[in-house]
């Protein structure tokens, strides 16, 4: 490239001195311009992303939106500098403007300022609710029943907040955090899982500070040789508007010398695939979040479970749920086990009835402290966790709790060996909108029902394929839309939940974490579904019905229609928000009147303000100043040219150019003649019909359509430059909103040569613009080019190729000029698409059979 | 054709590796450096079409290491390619004489052109 302006300044030089100097000032200018533009559309394009993640509610990620933000800050930037580079010391001001307004940009980024540093741990025993803030809200309601009720909690001590912010500042990790989220770009499960991956790495790298470790090992020396459960207790964890129930995880059965590495583990999981997929689903800022962890000595348990002190399915007939299994209650929440249930009346306190399942296995407390899996044996599948006394006797606690905190609460619960009742961790239970009893099963249905009794875990139907999930592979492939089918309800499955149409697991609970899941996203669900992995598998089509457990063969849409549920309710997130925020400074259009005294640098109040005036200002600097070399420009006449304008910058034209006009018949630039003849070779037939000449009629149109202007358009920049040279070719179009630039240089040395196409805009709507742009950047390829589309921009190389093949190159880039240019309208069908790349392709190869007649008719052939 | 002569700034050898073999099929001969040090060093020795720096690297920054090429040689033009999105480092990299600023990730086209435009610039900005 740098060879070919060279010889370009080379064959230049034979002019006299001023000429020269001009010529070189324009071809500066023409190439700065050509930049700008090429900002200019990427600055729209980022704008335009942005809107639409605002107005969808899907941002995702407080990193991308940061990212964004500077992409579009550093393309107007680029416009900036561009600008001013054509017209040195004019627009300076800018550059205040546009710092101004990226560092309004920056505030609207700032969350919360952080709160003062307080300390590092927090023995369990002076916790209350008010410390929610350094020990997040699961250790902090502990604290506050142990002390408010007298309920038993684990020994033990909280990791805080400020430990986290500790930790993280004092080797970098937020900023390396920060640093690959912005690498890893991307949404799907493979890149997030990717992206967990490498945070996890780094965290594991991470240095602990000293303060901590030492922190850890006085409290540790408090508590004595016991085992400790390490459990994630995030700030937000457990709200009401996200609970991210099993999103992260605890490590149990850990002993004091292993607390810090499992705290590691904790802080990690905050960035596996499954919470990074929550996160960015719920709209929440990965900047802030904060993981405090609880240390608690491990309860030797004989049982364990889970209470609701209301049915989570939102049928509020009066009672309360206490689930049950043997051994450690890790197989309740973690959906591994069916578990057993009592129903308690409220008023009563008694046991309404109690749904004992057949357990496979229970979890218990190895000397050892690592827990170990154990298959049941004999009659004690079937014996009850616990007694009905037990159950009341939770119920009891249960209510205290719930009157306390005066609302519905999800409880997790050990009973000792010794009888002893230990609360593990509460927390506001996510209730579903009470739903109407199910009208009696048509006929209809009955007859199609695969599976039926299976365990509501929540409401509403859908149907989709059903696809069964077995391996993290498995999870990579699932499908949007499919039916979830699961052995076990996994909390790692939440991954997919908010893609699947419904969720059917043979094993878990209603209250484990993957039901939770579902009900926060409004997924009908059935956990608890005896055979449904080899009834179901290679089916097909299934109906889930969420609200009567049963499942149904294909779509019963009456059916899904009678379950419809609100949609879940949709809120303002805090990424939205901060979206929303810096979206004022970006996108709202102040300055929209170029002809007015107010289009000024200093009121430009948005970075979109600033591209609209540097564009306005730049096509004004390239073709509105009288100054050389475009003084010097000559008219092409013809009866088709009536818009094409030349300027000769050095041994391109034949004759003295001291007349007004100049015929296509006095050029001699090869690049420039074969251009030309791709343009007129072959009259354009394409919709819409044409009237009067094609092209022009389609200019005509299309400028007086209002719809398809972006701004008042500088009638100036509605003349079309071509800049020739002995062996080289510009064309510069500009049709309010259409832009085009055609280079070519044709010399002898093949390492000199290029040609260059860009071209952008059109009156269809994006998805049909980016289709012609795929289609041209096709028919180049093919032809050795190096394409790049952005949306509906397309930019395409050729370097290094001979002479004659530069030719060619200008002549099908003629062609495609003139041909393509309305073809986007019809764009949106397959087979019109096709349609035109065979018909292009044929009138290519004619063009390219007269090319060489034509160029020695030009007296340019070599 | 003439090779675009590119040295590449970034302490992370993965991403220069990466970068690297990407570039071979393209028009460039890719130098690596490891650090801002290891940069100017190349830059005293060598002559370079373009830069691609890094911004987060340690010991000397990417905005620093800009300062020191532009006092050796201010028509050589560096790009700047970080993970870091900040915007005062945009502002800071351009008011210094960057000729973009860029967030990784970059395809490879997209900065393959950005080069060339670049290396374009050069001969224009010379008086």
């Amino acid at each position: 490239m740098k060879t070919a302006i060279r010889t370009l300044f080379n064959f230049i030089h034979g002019n006299p001195e001023g000429k020269t100097e001009a010529v070189d000032t324009f071809l500066n200018k023409s190439e700065e311009f050509r930049l700008l533009l090429s900002a200019n559309g990427k600055a729209l394009e980022l704008m335009a992303e942005m809107t639409e993640a605002a107005q969808t509610g899907l941002p995702s990620g407080i990193t991308r939106v940061r990212a964004y933000s500077v992409m579009v800050a550093s393309s107007v930037r680029q416009m900036i500098e561009r600008l001013c580079l054509m017209a040195p010391g004019k627009y300076d001001g800018l550059r205040d403007v546009f710092n101004d307004i990226v560092l309004a940009m920056d505030q609207a980024f700032a969350g919360p300022s952080a709160p003062a540093k307080g300390p590092v741990v927090l023995a369990l025993r002076q916790v209350r609710a008010k410390d929610m803030p350094e020990t997040g809200s699961k250790v902090a309601l502990l604290g506050e029943i142990r002390s408010e009720l007298g309920l038993e909690v684990p020994h033990g001590f909280a990791i805080t907040a400020s430990a986290f912010r500790l930790f993280l500042e004092s080797n970098g990790l937020d900023d390396e955090i920060g640093r690959l989220t912005q690498i890893h770009d991307g949404n799907s499960l493979t890149e997030l899982t990717e992206l967990g991956r490498t945070i996890r790495h780094a965290v594991d790298m991470a240095p602990m500070p000293p303060e901590l470790e030492e922190a850890v090992e006085a409290q540790c020396e408090r508590l004595g040789d016991i085992r400790f459960a390490v459990r994630s207790s995030a700030l937000g964890e457990d709200s009401e508007q996200a609970g991210f129930a099993g999103q992260f995880q605890s490590v149990l059965g850990v002993r004091p010398s292993q607390i810090l590495d499992a705290y590691r583990t904790v802080v990690a999981s905050m960035y596996s695939a499954t919470a990074l997929t929550y996160v960015r689903n719920r709209g929440l800022r990965e900047d802030e979040m904060v993981m405090a962890a609880g240390c608690m000595e491990m309860i030797d348990a004989v049982a364990g479970g889970v209470i609701y002190t209301r049915p989570p399915m939102g049928h509020s007939d009066g009672s309360l749920i206490v689930t049950a299994v043997p051994g450690l209650p890790c197989a309740v929440v973690d959906g591994s086990s069916l578990v057993d249930s009592w129903t308690v009346n409220r008023e009563t306190g008694r046991v309404l009835d109690r749904d004992v399942a057949e357990k496979e296995i229970r979890f218990v407390l190895a000397s050892t402290g690592k827990i170990r899996k154990e298959k049941l044996y004999g009659g004690r599948q079937l014996a009850p966790a616990i007694s009905d006394g037990d159950a009341e006797r939770l119920a009891a606690m249960a209510l205290r709790i719930e009157r306390y905190f005066g609302r519905p609460q999800d409880i997790e619960w050990a009973k000792a060996r010794d009888g002893r009742i230990v609360i593990l961790q509460c927390r506001p239970l996510t209730i579903c909108d009470p739903v109407q009893p199910a009208p009696p099963v048509d006929e209809e249905s009955r007859g199609m029902a695969l599976l039926s009794g299976c365990i509501p875990a929540s409401p509403g139907a859908a149907a989709g394929y059903v696809v069964k999930v077995e391996t993290e592979e498995d999870m990579f492939r699932f499908p949007d839309g499919a039916v979830l089918l699961a052995r076990t309800a996994r909390p790692q499955l939440s991954a997919l939940l908010p893609r699947a149409a419904a969720l059917v697991a043979e094993f878990g609970s209603s209250v484990g974490h993957l039901a939770n899941v579902a009900r926060e996203y409004s997924i009908p669900a059935l956990i608890g579904a005896p055979g449904a992995v080899e009834r179901l598998a290679g089916v097909g089509m299934v109906t889930v019905n969420g609200s009567s457990g049963t499942i149904y063969l294909g779509r019963r849409q009456r059916m899904i229609d009678r379950e419809a549920r609100p949609p879940a309710r949709s809120r303002t997130t805090d990424v939205g928000l901060a979206l929303q925020g810096v979206l004022k400074h970006i996108t709202p259009l102040n300055l929209t009147d170029p002809d007015s005294p107010e289009f000024r640098p200093e009121n430009c109040r948005s970075l979109h303000d600033i591209t609209r005036f540097c564009h306005e200002k730049a096509v004004f600097e390239m073709f509105a100043q009288g100054d050389r070399p475009l003084a010097g420009a000559r008219r092409l006449a013809g009866e088709r040219a009536m818009q094409y304008w030349l300027v000769d910058i050095g041994g391109g034209t034949r004759g003295s150019g001291g007349t007004k006009s100049i015929t296509i018949e006095d050029v001699c630039a090869s690049p420039m003649r074969a251009l030309w003849y791709g343009m007129m070779a072959i009259p354009w037939e394409g919709p819409p019909a044409p009237r009067m000449d094609g092209f022009m009629s389609v200019l005509t149109s299309a400028a007086q359509n209002p719809a398809l202007m972006p701004g008042a358009r500088n009638d100036m920049g509605e003349r079309n430059y071509f800049i020739v040279g002995r062996n080289y070719c510009n064309l510069q179009s500009r049709f309010g909103f259409h832009f085009c630039t055609i280079e070519g240089f044709a010399g002898d040395d093949p390492n000199s040569n290029y040609a260059l196409f860009q071209f952008k805009g059109g009156g269809a709507s994006l998805d049909r613009r980016h289709a012609r742009s795929k289609l041209v950047a096709e028919i180049l390829e093919r032809r050795g080019f190096i394409a790049e589309i952005r949306e509906d921009a397309l930019f395409a190389r050729l370097e290094g190729v001979t002479r004659r093949a530069v030719e060619q190159t200008m002549a099908i880039l003629g062609y495609l000029l003139m041909h393509t240019r309305q073809i986007d309208m019809s764009m949106a069908d397959p087979g019109t698409v096709i349609r035109y790349r065979d018909k292009f392709e044929a009138d290519i190869e004619t063009l390219l059979d007269g090319l060489d007649a034509e160029l020695r008719e030009g007296g340019c052939a070599a | 054709m003439k090779k675009i002569r590119l040295l590449l700034v970034d302490d992370e050898a993965d991403f220069r590796t990466a970068y690297a073999r990407r570039f071979v099929r393209r028009n460039a001969e890719i130098t690596q450096a490891a650090s801002g040090q290891e940069a100017i060093d190349k830059i005293r020795e060598n002559d370079f079409d373009v830069v691609i720096l890094d911004v987060m690297m340690p010991e000397m920054n990417g905005i620093e290491t800009l300062r020191r090429i532009k006092a050796i040689d201010p028509t050589l033009p560096v790009i700047i390619l970080t993970g870091h999105a900040d915007s005062k480092v945009l502002i800071q990299g351009m008011d210094m004489g960057a000729f973009d600023f860029l967030l990784k990730p970059v395809g490879t086209d997209e900065l393959y052109f950005k080069v060339l435009d670049a290396v374009r610039s050069r001969h224009r900005v010379q008086p």
